[in-house]
């Protein structure tokens, strides 16, 4: 090994001054030239006859030279450099293929790198927490009820936490959102509700002041805060002195103990936390900590090093089992799941991004294709070329070397203009990414995503390179050389090749064409669904009531009847409502219920459904139409009897051939405790979720009976956004100068956005079956002429013959429509493989949906029949005499 | 090649200039064609520039070294001396000669007899 580097770096040295190695050897040469003829004059030949039998027995010089430098220098990279400097003369010297070739390739590796650079932000680097892979989400599931993970209560998390010996820690957050004052405007922070253990989970200090300690977690300890130093920076100077004092969170004074760096975020990785305060000091879920049976506590958990999920799982179970025993009537049915915190953070947009890194794979894959035909049309007309530099001793190696170098540099070329599409392509992508994908600020032209650019245009070089260059190599000589170049020497085997080719890239451009429409008749569909509602015109806004100022139940009804009044005396806003939570804007409440008088069975644990509280108007302000029985009306308040009105579904659900009016439902959020209400009404469904769910089973009840911390109104109006916003933000004013008005938004607005996942991937899917198809399209059109081209002579013997210009247009036609309907059929195959991958993203369309491979196919049909006939009518336009004097 | 004359294999070749360096001391290259050319009592008459591919791989290989010097007559000439692991590189190539050479011979006689 020592012996091989060193003759290496011999080598290199050599390489580097080659005149002067070469000087030495001659000097050296020539005195031993002398030395030979002095022996031989010594025997007594003349000067003449000593010279030449020197030269004959030391051997030719030249030779002896050339042997000498190829020992000594670096005849590899000799021919490496001087085969580049071929390619580029060669593709100088064809300005059009060189163009077409690399834009073709740099079109592939642009949109390659470009989602690849999104795949690996957003799917492949590691999570911003140390040793993040240890990190796990865990649940609550009640596996028999279909709910397969929700928060935990405390009581139960406070257990799991005590008596676990395979996670080495685990913490609890909620997300809030508190009202600070005392600092200039009142406004909203983001607040995490956490245990203290979050900051040692996570293993993050803090950058000033300290984190919380387990004292600071314990009923009856003082209000303390962590700020965030983004929040630090805004809104206190990045004043120092601000540990130790003292901030108001809902009129209520924090202290403030520490500022944690601004790269930290949890839970939400998309949004900056502003403040995190212990969870005992949270107005709300602090008086819910004692509750068992609750399920609001998101729990995560860091694996001990070496500890399989597997056996992490078995003694979670274990201890579920045990707290099944204990607390029967809260925990019978509930079971354990962990799911690791990246999966769960990339979950929804996994499967998409995927599929259409599979769908830029294959454009690349067409590319590739493209380049191939066009390299082997190209070696056809070098044939001659390559036969002459066979006949001068080129081997068949150095042959294959030379063509590959030229693909080689080819790809680079192509590589390096797909790094500066990829450039403009990740800004677009950025700028078209749903705000709802994670880690979007992560997504940049890094040098990692340039390496699999680079790694990417060298494995195409490959792919289309070899294949041209195995044909090239092996040629026949003396056919080639006769043929003088001519074209009507193109071998069956690589007309075979071409026409593959072109049909694969046909059926490769039939698949993503499929899946683009798939998605896109899902997408169609997904916005013409009828949600349940009608959203025109409709303007949202959060007030948020902070509950020490507004303590009790009473308070909120109160607040929010004024608040209504006061709306709707102004002109232009009488149909406002409020409504908690509201569709596809607020996330849901799932709650169990109980039918009053109906036997208590092991079903009665799945019954769910999600729970609304709203004012009187709500359903008319929404446009939510009325089946049965009454709406709500005014006196349905907090001193009446309980009512309460169901959705569509519920009904057919839980009371199949039976009239739901004048049943009773039990079931209670807080504080509105569990308790019988009358079914007063029956309305249509909503979807709630998002308009791709199906509508659930709902239950709805008085705002008045069940009120909340927080009045979410709901405005019908012809008005502006802003001037129904500014009416509600003075209207509140008039009640509370202290209460933000946030979150306001139109209604159909928000129902865009939550479109935005389906409409990037559509959008992406159809660009890249766009350019499939345009690739396709080309490369059936090169193939078509240039078998035009090649059988000129014989079409001008056909017409000679008197074929008609028609017989020749169908069977140029005929050829092309062959080769579309083999890649048409292939893809199709293809297609009913494939299209299962990206099941999970249609929407009210199967797979295999006829209509859409009807479609492709008449689409595939009109372009490369199109394709085909400009060299078909250049066919029927031969004129037999030119064609038969040709060559 | 002419009869009575055999043809060398490369690797030989290279064995025969580290001995002849090894027994012969500094020599440059038209020294070690004649030594072994001698040696051979002339049975092996080589294309005497063939010793120089053999000296540039042991060069390279730092089997030898080179250095410039005056020859007999007084010109300028290039002198090769064996270095301590071209030492080493002979003694196992030699006695792998050795070995094959003894393996050969058993296997002609073994041929012969049969």
């Amino acid at each position: 090994m020592f012996a091989e580097m060193k003759a290496l770096a011999s080598r290199i040295r050599t390489w580097l001054s080659p005149l002067h190695a070469d000087q030495d050897f001659e000097h050296e040469l020539e005195a031993h030239l002398e030395l030979l003829t002095e022996e031989n004059l010594l025997r007594g030949m003349t000067a003449e006859e000593a010279q030449r039998a020197a030269r004959l027995r030391l051997g030719g010089l030249t030779q002896l030279k050339e042997t000498n430098r190829e020992l000594q220098g670096l005849p590899l990279l000799e021919t490496i450099l001087q085969d580049a400097r071929y390619s580029l003369r060669m593709l100088r010297k064809n300005p059009g293929f060189t163009a077409v070739a690399v834009l073709t390739l740099a079109l592939g590796i642009g949109a390659n790198t470009a989602i690849f650079s999104v795949v690996y932000a957003v799917l492949l680097k590691p999570l911003p927490y140390a040793k993040s892979e240890q990190l796990f989400n865990v649940f609550e599931a009640q596996p028999q009820a279909g709910v397969t993970g929700t928060g935990w209560s405390y009581a139960n998390f406070a257990e799991f936490r005590e008596q676990n010996r395979v996670f080495s820690e685990m913490a609890g957050s909620q997300f809030h959102q508190l009202t600070l004052t005392g600092r200039g405007e009142p406004r909203v922070v983001n607040t995490s509700v956490v245990t203290p253990e979050l900051f040692s989970l996570f293993e993050e200090q803090p950058v000033a002041g300290r984190v919380f300690t387990s004292q600071d977690g314990k009923p009856g300890a003082p209000p303390v805060v962590i700020l965030s130093e983004t929040l630090w920076r805004d809104s206190f100077e990045a004043d120092p002195n601000v540990i130790g004092s003292s901030i108001d969170l809902d009129k209520r004074p924090f202290t403030v103990i520490g500022i944690m760096p601004a790269a930290f975020r949890f839970p939400q990785l998309a949004e900056s936390e502003q403040v995190w305060i212990p969870l005992v000091q949270d107005p709300l879920f602090g008086s819910w900590m004692p509750r068992r049976g609750g399920h609001w506590l998101r729990v995560i958990g860091r694996l001990k090093p070496r500890v399989s999920m597997e056996l992490a799982q078995t003694e979670l179970d274990a201890i579920g089992a045990r707290l099944a025993k204990e607390f029967p009537a809260e925990n019978d049915g509930w079971a354990v799941r962990t799911v690791p915190l990246h999966a769960m953070i990339v979950g929804k947009v996994k499967d998409a991004l995927l599929v259409l890194l599979g769908a830029v794979g294959l454009v690349l894959m067409i590319a590739c294709a493209n380049i191939a035909n066009l390299l082997l049309t190209r070696a056809t007309s070098r044939a001659r070329e390559i036969a002459v530099r066979t006949a001068l001793g080129a081997g068949r190696t150095r042959i294959v070397r030379q063509l590959l170098s030229e693909t080689a540099v080819l790809g680079l070329f192509g590589g390096l203009v797909g790094i500066a599409l990829a450039y403009w392509g990740v800004q677009f992508l950025s700028a078209l990414l749903p705000a709802s994908v994670p880690r979007v600020n992560a997504i940049r032209v890094d040098t990692l995503v340039m390496g699999f650019a680079l790694l990417l245009s060298a494995g195409a070089s490959c792919a289309f390179g070899l294949a041209p260059a195995l044909f090239a190599a092996n040629s026949n000589l003396q056919v080639s050389l006769r043929e003088g170049g001519g074209r009507s020497g193109e071998s069956r085997n690589r007309r075979r090749t071409r026409s593959f080719l072109a049909a694969g890239e046909i059926a490769l451009a039939t698949m993503l064409l499929v899946a683009a429409g798939l998605l896109l008749r899902s997408f169609a569909k997904l916005t013409s669904v009828s949600p349940g509602f009608n959203a025109q015109h409709i303007v949202m806004a959060d007030v948020s009531l902070p509950q020490f100022q507004y303590s009790t139940p009473q308070q909120w009804a109160a607040f929010s009847d004024e608040l209504l009044a006061g709306i709707q005396a102004q002109p232009g806003l009488e149909n406002t409502a409020v409504a908690v939570p509201r569709p596809i804007a607020d996330g849901q409440v799932n709650l169990g219920f109980d039918i009053v008088g109906s036997p208590t069975s092991s079903a009665s644990a799945s019954r769910t459904a999600n729970y609304v509280t709203v004012s009187p108007d709500y359903f008319h302000v929404m446009g939510i139409s009325l089946l049965a029985g009454r709406f709500f009306n005014h006196h349905d308040v907090m001193s009446a009897p309980r009512v309460s009105v169901i959705s569509e579904t519920m009904a057919r659900l839980y009371f199949p051939n039976q009239n739901p009016l004048g049943k009773r439902l039990e079931f209670g959020f807080p504080p509105d405790g569990w308790s019988a209400r009358e079914i007063v009404g029956i309305v249509g469904d909503v979807r709630d979720v998002a308009l791709g769910q199906e509508p659930g089973p709902m239950m709805y009840v008085p705002y008045a009976q069940a009120p909340f911390w927080s009045a979410n109104v709901v405005v019908k109006s012809t008005l502006s956004a802003s001037s129904v916003a500014a009416a509600i933000r003075q209207e509140v004013r008039k009640m509370d100068k202290d209460l933000p008005v946030t979150d306001v938004a139109m209604l159909p607005d928000t129902i865009e956005a939550s479109l935005a996942q389906p409409r990037f991937r559509t959008l992406l899917l159809g660009l890249f079956a766009a350019m499939a198809l345009a690739l396709a399209a080309i490369g059936i059109f090169g193939v078509i002429s240039y078998s035009v081209s090649c059988r000129t002579n014989e079409i001008g013997i056909r017409v000679a013959l008197g074929a008609q210009r028609a017989d020749v247009l169908k069977q140029v036609l005929a050829e092309g429509a062959s080769l579309a309907l083999i890649g048409l059929l292939g893809g199709f195959v293809g297609s009913l493989a494939a299209t299962q991958l990206i099941a999970t993203l249609l929407f009210g369309v199967k797979p295999a949906d006829p209509l859409t491979f009807a479609a492709v196919a008449a689409i595939l049909a009109t372009v490369t029949l199109t394709a085909c006939y400009i060299p078909a009518r250049r066919a029927t336009r031969v004129d037999p005499m030119v064609a038969l004097r040709y060559e | 090649m002419g009869a009575g004359k055999s043809e060398i294999l490369q690797g030989t070749l290279d064995l025969m200039v580290l001995k002849t360096l090894e027994a012969m001391g500094p020599l440059h290259g038209y020294g070690i064609a004649r030594r072994i050319e001698q040696i051979s009592e002339e049975a092996l008459q080589i294309n005497q520039g063939t010793i120089y591919a053999s000296l540039a791989r042991a060069m390279q290989k730092g089997w030898i070294a080179g250095t410039w010097g005056t020859s007999d007559n007084n010109r300028k000439a290039k002198f090769y001396s064996i270095t301590k692991t071209g030492r080493k590189q002979l003694h196992t190539e030699a006695q792998n000669w050795e070995r094959i050479s003894t393996v050969i011979g058993r296997v002609l006689a073994v041929a012969a007899r049969g």
